[in-house]
């Protein structure tokens, strides 16, 4: 921006940013004081010591930290699942020529429109008759089969700038379409693939109606914490660590990656030019 | 023939096939399938879970609607009777009113207010970094905590931010009960959720304000404009493509939203915070009414499809 900005633009955005956060200062502030010195509010400083009692109890409290193992699982699992099946879909279709290769590729990258409850009915009957409720399977299959549908568009964007020239060249001298994929493409594909990791896993690890339809003897840590944060339990304090426990992993990794973050949300929605 | 259908394909391609074939030209035929083993070999793990994650479902979504489950009882085929009783329930009516009130409500007050974020860090980038990634920040807070964060807003008792706030400006009277009041509760939903999904408008939007050239600005300075003309004239006509794209997520996002309401509110008091993408869940998975709620998640999924149509024309149009 040419010019000096008016002095009052910083001003109104740091006002703006600061009214934004308080909601969640309120939750770090409830989590670190003693439960009697918040009840008449956690902005009130009569009594102001600090504790981290809440932060030892909530794991005898809830059941945290099977969650946290079954939400790391459960969201690495899917993560790999989808870095290592999307390249080579990606590659096959934008280098390879069979036939429905269009048709095929037009279903699969509109069906990011597509919200998750239209999967969540039959799979449920499905799970029912299979025996796989309560197994890992079955929110691993929607996880990975849900992401195909972004994932595999922003890699194929992505490959558009490959150069064709590499890929005929490899042809020439004598690799096969899958050898040309495993030596020359994927190498190359590496920034693409970690952005969908990310974006894979903060959806795997933020998933609420899945996993709380599926899973309901090993929970994730979202459907834990849903159960207990609606209820009208009185121990502010312990849900106000659950909920920061359950979402530090994603904001941390969110706000690291921001940039990939931001770049794979917009290319996976179709707004790349 | 094959001669001509190869040069109306480019000399690229043909120079591929020429390669592949060894000197010897490909028939339209064989040149069609001719990656097809080793294509199908790729694809096969990635069609074989999408398949079942998505094509069977979707499907069977479509042919459940029409009958009637109830719990483990026996199916019946009900026709369009799944449809009739819907637009005849009122729980129905209300979440479509609901959805219709939180979807244009949170992708409006999300996208204006990124809007106008966007726009003012664009005149100040270096100064409104820090502001730019605290409002970015609750945009990446999970869902459903996001749910939680403002029950400590309108909570009814001591502890609620909104009536003591009320209260210490003198407003006590207007202390109310937000959650629990269904002509209150809708709106504490669409605060919740607005003010999570700001981030993402605001960064879009400013990222497409970074992409402006640097020479209109400059021009447009050195020919006496104001910072607050260059605002008006110039960044916010061009951010519109930044614009667009950040209302059609936001739509989406809505429209499909879950976790935020599950939290919140549960849908309540007597059901009048849920939105069609909740109704299906409350039907289906604590009633049992599998086929009913099937049939309102078509009605979700036809609402979803007329607000992503652009989208769809255009991704369709540019697959090569």
């Amino acid at each position: 921006m040419m010019g000096k900005a008016p002095r009052w633009v910083p001003i109104v955005t740091w006002i703006f940013a600061v009214v934004w956060i308080v909601p969640l200062l309120g939750v770090v502030m409830t989590s670190i004081r003693p439960p009697q010195d918040t009840v008449l509010g956690w902005w009130r400083l009569d009594h102001v010591q600090f504790t981290l009692d809440a932060w030892f109890k909530v794991w005898d409290k809830y059941k945290l930290g099977e969650g946290f193992w079954m939400s790391t699982k459960l969201a690495v699992i899917a993560t790999l699942g989808t870095m290592i099946l999307t390249p080579a879909a990606a590659y096959a279709f934008q280098f390879l020529r069979f036939p429905f290769r269009r048709t095929l590729l037009i279903i699969i990258i509109n069906a990011f429109v597509l919200p998750q409850q239209v999967v969540v009915i039959p799979l449920f009957t499905l799970w029912r008759q299979m025996g796989l409720i309560n197994n890992v399977l079955s929110v691993l299959i929607p996880y990975v089969g849900l992401s195909f549908a972004w994932s595999i568009f922003l890699v194929k964007n992505f490959l558009e700038d490959f150069p064709r020239e590499l890929v005929e060249a490899s042809k020439i001298d004598g690799c096969g379409p899958i050898t040309t994929f495993f030596y020359v493409v994927l190498p190359n594909t590496l920034s693409s693939i970690t952005a969908v990791g990310i974006l894979q896993f903060l959806f795997c690890w933020n998933a609420l109606l899945i996993p709380l339809l599926f899973l309901r003897t090993e929970a994730p840590l979202p459907v834990i914490f849903a159960q207990i944060a609606g209820t009208y339990d009185a121990n502010w304090d312990l849900r106000a660590v659950a909920a920061i426990l359950t979402t530090s992993v994603p904001l941390v990794i969110f706000l690291i990656f921001q940039r990939q973050f931001a770049g794979g949300a917009l290319t996976s929605s179709g707004s790349k030019e | 023939m094959s001669q001509v259908a190869l040069t109306s394909r480019g000399p690229d391609e043909r120079e591929s096939s020429q390669v592949r074939g060894g000197g010897r030209e490909l028939t339209p035929l064989r040149r069609w399938i001719a990656d097809a083993p080793a294509a199908y070999l790729l694809l096969l793990p990635v069609l074989a879970l999408f398949a079942f994650a998505v094509v069977y479902p979707l499907i069977q979504t479509i042919i459940l609607s029409f009958w009637d489950i109830k719990g483990l009882g026996k199916p019946k085929f009900y026709g369009f009777g799944n449809f009739v009783t819907l637009a005849q329930d009122a729980n129905f009516r209300q979440a479509v009113v609901t959805t219709l009130t939180w979807t244009t409500c949170t992708t409006a007050l999300s996208v204006g207010m990124g809007w106008a974020m966007a726009l003012l860090c664009s005149m100040a980038p270096r100064q409104t970094l820090i502001p730019r990634v605290l409002i970015f920040a609750a945009f990446g807070v999970s869902e459903a905590v996001t749910g939680y964060v403002w029950i400590g807003i309108f909570r009814g008792d001591a502890g609620g931010l909104l009536n003591s706030l009320l209260g210490a400006l003198g407003l006590g009277g207007l202390a109310h009960p937000w959650l629990g009041d269904a002509q209150t509760a809708t709106w504490c939903l669409i605060a919740a959720y607005s003010w999570a999904q700001t981030g993402l408008p605001l960064l879009v939007i400013y990222a497409a304000t970074q992409a402006i050239s640097r020479n209109v600005i400059e021009a447009a300075y050195v020919d006496g404009a104001s910072p607050l003309a260059i605002m008006r004239y110039i960044i916010a006509p061009l951010s519109m493509p930044g614009v667009r794209v950040a209302l059609f997520i936001n739509l989406l996002g809505s429209l499909r939203a879950f976790d935020t309401i599950y939290v919140l509110t549960g849908g309540g008091p007597v059901r009048s915070t849920e939105t069609i993408g909740f109704f299906m869940y409350r039907e289906s998975f604590t009633q049992f009414k599998l086929g009913y709620g099937a049939a309102a998640t078509l009605i979700l999924l036809a609402a979803v499809l007329i607000v992503s149509i652009p989208a769809i024309i255009q991704r369709t149009r540019t697959t090569t």
